[in-house]
């Protein structure tokens, strides 16, 4: 009865490192094809009665190179979105962990799913994300190791298809059976056209003529005598399904609309259905005789249902991502550029171009998006976590929010899967940041507020965190900590130094070289071949790029290090290494590759420059806070 | 002791039975993973030096990375190529099956040992090389996946491997990290700047308290050495800082100190120790660990940095050697100069290259080249199939695939007994060797799997030649690579899927095929390539009809010879003549420039609406292929290389005079692509 008592309230107080080991072993619905309708109905329900969303996802890689990362101190908003869509349009969701929740004082109440996914060509479309999708040995050495089956994920995973690329296959297929089509009255009938109608006419009028007197015959019978009447049946007339039907082939479209003209015409009894033909053309329209009013009804209503079960079909695993857009609750995610970009790209259409297209398109879908990683920034003690695990060890340091997490529903017996824990880590780091934020919510406004309008200042407020790859040795901050922003603009890219140079041999090779370094300057490597100087005076960057560009470069010194090969390059190309997608390995050669590439450009059009130029003067800010 | 023996000798040959011969249903193949690859690799090391050819099959996770990047009827020799090197720079090797075939006189047959290798491109150094990637094709991994592949096996426990390519990076970045130690070891080289900065006052409070407990340590090391007793005295420092021994000198260990406190730790040491040596090491178990080490003098230290350095090189030459792992085996086949067989092995070729040698090179004449110094002898049984005309009559109309090859030549291996040739041809025997059934290291061989595959494609070769009538028995020393009756196949291998292109290895060169096929060859020799057009960017609803239409509008009847498309969203127009091409791209352009009436009615304004049309001549569409960039559709393809680089359309000047072929080429249109109305052409009918 205790055991009994335990199983059904598994309590999990998070606030210690080893309860956390225990969460992980909490039952999580694993969803694959074979049980996927099910699990998407009761889904369905959970997210109708839940308050948030979290998801979270496996992927098959991330960056593949040190400065592919989203670096805190080095990107904007927009280089970080365009370093995401690359990673996004790469690499391939391998599972999707949802959890509707719903959280009351600190209780937690959690329905997580797993949905293990592997996109098929099953229908052809020959289009992103599902034609082909890139791997990172490291991530899947690292699945491996937990104990993630690739077979049951390949054999068993759900499919799927975006909405962009459902429209596509809808338009490659034509028309499923059944469809509505639609009817355009035609004005004048050629000669042709109505030798035609003629033909199918007397053609349908004799077919009904055969049915019905085969009905007048009809009389009481036993099920055997009935199903070789059929049989019998089928060898004069056509059946779809149990009803009689016919076949009026057809040539174009133009005898589409006739045919399904002289029908609606002909009799109520009737129903066409547009038979497509392998390349998606009509090939056929075939006619149903049903018996009734009512008969006419329930197979218009089959039919409706047949289309359904197509659709469902093709989108797959989609279904469920059109059933959380649909309920418009807030989703909670952590590093939601990231999870996002992703999303965007597989399930609904291909990413944008700039990041406030892309923002526009989600949250057309996906209205209510909360960041976790944001909510760490809002809360300054957390500021510095840039992952779950050390999120939850700041927390414990600082904090005491006891959460109690129930899970209501039992995983079926022997299943010890652990996959998709991270979106429970998730759900209840959220938990703990938002009751903080709460607190100090209710302080400041001093009038009470419900939970979701507490945060809706956080709300679609996305902050890249640098969770990068987890093979990555954490290498320490030398920084000195400063929070401060800069333009970019005072910004310089530096390579062609020796590789493998520390920052503050950098700064110490360069200090003396130039004027512009006798002012206050720092260095930092934004990868092995390639460093950034952030000039905290406005306007010396210019200075030594003039000056490095010009060929007489003012100092002795400086020429020196420019002859032993030193570039330099303003911010303005970093972006345009992002927006050209020039993913070299070292951020040194993409620069090489871009200054190029960008010369020949030049050879060849005049005006280049001037519109250089242009864009060079226009200046983000970024956040230099996490330095 | 003897009776001992005895009864070993005859355990042993009792377990070494072989299994498969005439009877068995299938044949069984040995699966190697990282477990078993090292007691493998001694026992093939051993199979391939005693074998007569050896034959290889590879499973790769994709082929092609876009639809478009299949071989199609319109590409160049050249561009065949790079469409493979496509392929094999993107797509990973999963599944390696060899299969060594020896030759044994006495029991008339030959002996054969199939493996499959499960290898995988795990990381296994920790150097900071780039992150490997890899492609996968959800197609390719379907039909992986139909054939039972076990995706768990090759990824956990795959073996891994560096190409020779890889290899030397890593040992020439490993010997500059250990140059880097070494100047770290010595002290930094740097004037003021190499001194970390001690910019906080926790910094200067951690260099102080260092300060003490190394001088403490060294005191009472010191004083130990005279002979004072103060081991008992020893306080609640050296609890922390143990005594250890390191080569044959008192050191202390630095354990659970981050990297900067490393770094102040040893400032302190060169600042005030002059006797102290700061040294980074690896333990028995690749371990890093960093030590101080008390040295007696300057010689002393010297001689210490000396041992240290060699032994870290060594360690990591150690490593860098296990990490080239499954590529033991490629440096064994080309080591030993055996005879390759494969079955249509052009992309297996390549994928061997490129993941155990080097960079595939830009151009397929260079390829050849290198290849040729690695695999001197390679035989391709699909061409062995389809070269010779006894061998063509025998294979009547059956397909030429590796399968239906394997059932028909080798019935008695495939297990069906009604064959049409066993009564007519003697059947070369093939035993397949099996020691050490226990284990359950062994797969039963199913088709798509590699080591199977390797077998099928070793027995259909062994089968031909005695069609061929190589004798096995009479020349087992000079081997099967002299044999003259085999010296016009060797190095001709197909170089696509596509039939009709096929390279000599040995030369790079295209090399005609000498058989019949009458139309294919008509058909290849049809493609004028200066005469071709590539368009891409017109409207989706444009079809082949409609295309044609509109050139011949302003070109004339006749003009077009074929229109064959890419995809949905490109096509190639090939003109009967030269000149139209550089017409054709005047006229576009001039159109798009204009903006007037003219420009409106002109029969081409239906092929430039929507402006987004580009036309390039044939070169273009090379440059294209050889791009990196892998866009789905070919139109998006073109405009990012044409973003990068811009494509000019320019004039494509060229000595005219080409033959105007005017007969008209049914394109072979891909499976999913219905594009059956291409053209309105009368057919070759060679499918």
């Amino acid at each position: 009865m205790r055991a009994r008592l335990l199983q059904k309230r598994r309590l999990c107080t998070l606030n210690q490192q080893r309860q956390q080991r225990r969460c992980r072993q909490r039952p999580i619905n694993q969803v694959t094809k074979s049980n996927f309708a099910e699990s998407l109905q009761s889904l369905k329900t959970h997210i109708a009665s839940a308050e948030y969303i979290a998801v979270s996802t496996r992927k098959t890689g991330s960056f593949a190179a040190p400065w592919r990362r989203i670096l805190p101190f080095l990107d904007t908003a927009e280089t970080a979105y365009l370093k995401s869509k690359d990673a996004a349009e790469r690499f391939q969701i391998l599972q999707f962990a949802v959890c509707p929740f719903t959280v009351s004082e600190s209780k937690v109440v959690a329905h997580p799913y797993n949905f293990h996914l592997f996109p098929r060509d099953e229908l052809n479309v020959g289009m992103p994300p599902s034609y082909s999708f890139s791997c990172q040995t490291s991530y899947l050495t690292y699945m491996a190791r937990e104990g993630f089956d690739f077979n049951s994920c390949i054999y068993d995973g759900i499919s799927y298809l975006s909405r962009v690329q459902e429209t596509s296959a809808k338009n490659r297929l034509g028309k499923p059976l059944g469809g509505i089509y639609p009817m355009k009255s035609s004005s004048t009938h050629s000669v042709a056209d109505s030798l035609f109608l003629e033909r199918i006419r007397a053609r349908v009028q004799n077919w009904m003529n055969v049915c019905k007197d085969k009905k007048d015959i009809e009389v009481p019978e036993d099920s055997l005598v009935r199903s070789l009447r059929k049989l019998i049946s089928f060898l004069g007339v056509e059946l779809h399904g149990s009803r009689p039907c016919m076949n009026i082939d057809v040539c174009n479209e133009r005898q589409v609309q006739l045919a399904l003209e002289m029908l609606s015409k002909f009799s109520s009894d009737l129903v066409p259905l547009v038979i497509p033909g392998k390349s998606g053309e009509p090939q056929a329209v075939r006619v149903v005789l049903t018996s009734s009013e009512e008969d006419k009804n329930l197979l218009e209503r089959e039919l409706q249902d047949a289309e359904d079960e197509e659709t469902r079909k093709i989108r797959g695993f989609r279904e469920v991502i059109d059933a959380i857009s649909s309920s418009q609750k807030p989703i909670v995610a952590f590093d939601c550029l990231h999870e996002f970009t992703f999303i965007h790209s597989k399930f609904v259409a291909p990413l944008p171009h700039s990041m406030n297209e892309f923002m526009c398109s989600l949250l057309m879908v996906f209205p209510h998006i909360l960041d976790v990683n944001h909510l760490l920034k809002e809360i300054s003690p957390l500021k510095k976590a840039s992952n779950i695990p050390a999120a939850f060890a700041h927390l414990r340091r600082r904090f005491s929010i006891p959460i109690d997490m129930e899970i209501p529903h039992q995983a079926p017996d022997g299943e010890s899967d652990n996959h998709g824990h991270h979106v429970l880590l998730t759900v209840n780091l959220f938990a703990k940041l938002s009751s903080i934020l709460k607190t100090t919510h209710a302080a400041l406004t001093d009038f009470p507020v419900n939970d979701v309008e507490s945060l809706e200042s956080y709300m679609n407020i996305f902050t890249p965190s640098s969770a990068g790859l987890p093979e990555q040795p954490k290498e320490e901050n030398v920084w000195i900590s400063n929070t401060a922003k800069v333009s970019t603009e005072d910004l310089v890219f530096i390579w062609g130094f020796r590789q493998g140079m520390l920052a503050e041999q950098l700064k110490s090779c360069l200090s003396g070289t130039h004027n512009v370094f006798s002012e206050d300057f720092d260095v930092r490597l934004a990868d092995k071949s390639c460093a950034i100087l952030v000039f905290w005076k406005p306007g010396l960057a210019k200075i030594l790029l003039d000056a490095m560009d010009s060929g007489s470069v003012g100092c002795d010194s400086l020429r020196e290090l420019v002859s032993e090969g030193l570039k330099a390059t303003g911010y303005e190309a970093y972006k345009r290494v992002c927006s050209l997608g020039l993913w070299e390995t070292d951020l040194a050669d993409s620069f090489d590759r871009s200054l190029t590439e960008q010369l020949q450009e030049c050879n060849k059009d005049a005006d280049c420059g001037k519109k250089a130029m242009e864009v060079y003067w226009s200046s983000d800010s970024i956040n230099l806070d996490e330095l | 002791m003897l009776l001992k023996l005895g009864i070993l000798l005859l355990m042993m040959m009792l377990v070494y039975l072989t299994l498969f011969n005439l009877s068995s249903q299938y044949i069984l193949v040995k699966k190697i993973t990282r477990k078993n690859f090292n007691s493998a690799l001694i026992d093939l090391r051993h199979q391939v030096r005693e074998a007569d050819f050896v034959s290889v099959d590879l499973e790769m996770t994709g082929v092609t990375t876009a639809p478009w990047r299949e071989s199609l009827v319109f590409d160049r020799f050249d561009i065949l190529y790079l469409k493979i090197k496509d392929s094999v720079e993107n797509f990973a090797v999963v599944q390696f099956g060899i299969c060594p075939f020896c030759w044994d006189a006495s029991k008339d047959s030959f002996i054969a040992h199939p493996y499959t290798f499960y290898i995988f491109p795990r990381k296994e150094l920790q150097f900071d090389a780039p992150a490997y990637e890899f492609l996968c094709q959800t197609a390719s991994m379907e039909f992986l996946a139909k054939y039972q592949f076990d995706f768990n096996a090759c990824i956990r426990e795959g073996v891994s491997y560096l190409s020779r390519a890889q290899e030397a990076t890593a040992l020439s970045r490993l010997n500059s990290s250990n140059q880097d130690d070494e100047s770290s070891n010595e002290g930094w080289r740097l004037k003021e700047g190499g001194d970390a900065e001690l910019v906080s006052f926790a910094d200067i409070l951690f260099t102080e308290r260092m300060k003490e407990r190394i001088s403490q340590w060294r005191n009472s090391l010191l004083s130990n050495t005279k002979g004072v007793q103060s081991e008992e005295n020893s306080n609640d420092l050296n609890a922390k800082f143990q005594t250890v021994f390191f080569k044959m000198r008192p050191s202390i260990r630095l354990d659970g100190f981050t990297s900067r406190q490393h770094r102040l730790i040893q400032q302190v040491i060169r600042k005030h120790f002059k006797d102290l040596a700061y040294v980074r090491t690896v333990d028995d178990k690749y371990l890093k660990q960093k030590l101080v080490v008390y040295t007696d003098s300057d010689e002393d230290r010297r001689l210490l940095m000396k041992e240290v350095k060699t032994e870290l090189c060594k360690g990591a030459e150690l490593k860098v050697n296990a990490a080239v792992g499954f590529r033991h085996v490629v440096d064994l086949l080309s080591s030993e100069g055996k005879l390759v067989v494969g079955h249509n092995c052009f992309l297996d070729i390549a994928h061997i290259y490129n993941k155990f040698i080097g960079p595939l090179p830009s151009t397929v004449e260079e390829f050849a080249t290198l290849v040729h110094k690695e695999f001197p002898f390679i035989i391709d049984t699909k061409y062995l199939l389809k070269a010779d005309n006894v061998i063509k009559n025998l294979m009547k109309r059956n397909s030429t695939s590796l399968s239906s090859a394997f059932l028909y030549l080798c019935p008695q291996l495939a297990s069906i007994r009604s064959s049409p040739f066993l009564a007519v041809q003697s059947c070369v025997k093939v035993e397949v060797q099996v020691d050490d059934m226990s284990s359950s290291d062994w797969n039963s061989g199913a088709k798509h799997e590699a080591g199977y595959d390797a077998i099928m494609t070793g027995c259909v070769f062994a089968q031909v030649c005695s069609h061929l009538g190589v004798d096995f028995k009479s020349s087992p020393s000079e081997g099967l690579i002299q044999n003259e009756k085999l010296q016009k196949y060797l190095n001709y291998v197909y170089i696509s899927g596509r039939d009709g292109a096929i390279i000599d290895l040995g030369t790079g060169k295209e090399f005609p095929e000498p058989f019949d096929l009458y139309d294919r060859l008509r058909q290849r020799n049809k493609v004028v390539f200066q005469n071709i057009v590539v368009l891409w960017g017109f409207h989706s609803n444009f079809k082949p009809k409609d295309m044609k239409e509109c050139l011949t509008k302003v070109f004339g009847l006749g003009s077009v010879t074929s229109v064959y498309y890419l995809d949905e969203t490109a096509a190639f127009v090939q003109f009967s003549k030269e000149k139209f091409v550089s017409d054709f791209l005047t006229v576009k352009e001039s159109l798009e420039k204009a903006n007037d009436v003219i420009s409106v009615v002109h029969p081409l304004a239906k092929l430039l609406e929507g402006g987004k049309t580009r036309a390039a001549p044939y070169e273009a569409y090379k440059e294209i292929c050889s791009s990196s960039a892998s866009q789905i559709l070919f139109a998006e393809q073109a405009e990012t290389v044409n973003r990068r680089q811009k494509i000019r359309e320019v004039e494509f000047k060229h000595k005219s005079g080409s033959e105007e072929s005017c007969d008209e080429m049914q394109s072979t249109s891909r499976h999913h692509l219905p594009f059956e109305e291409l053209i309105d052409v009368c057919s070759t009918g060679s499918q």
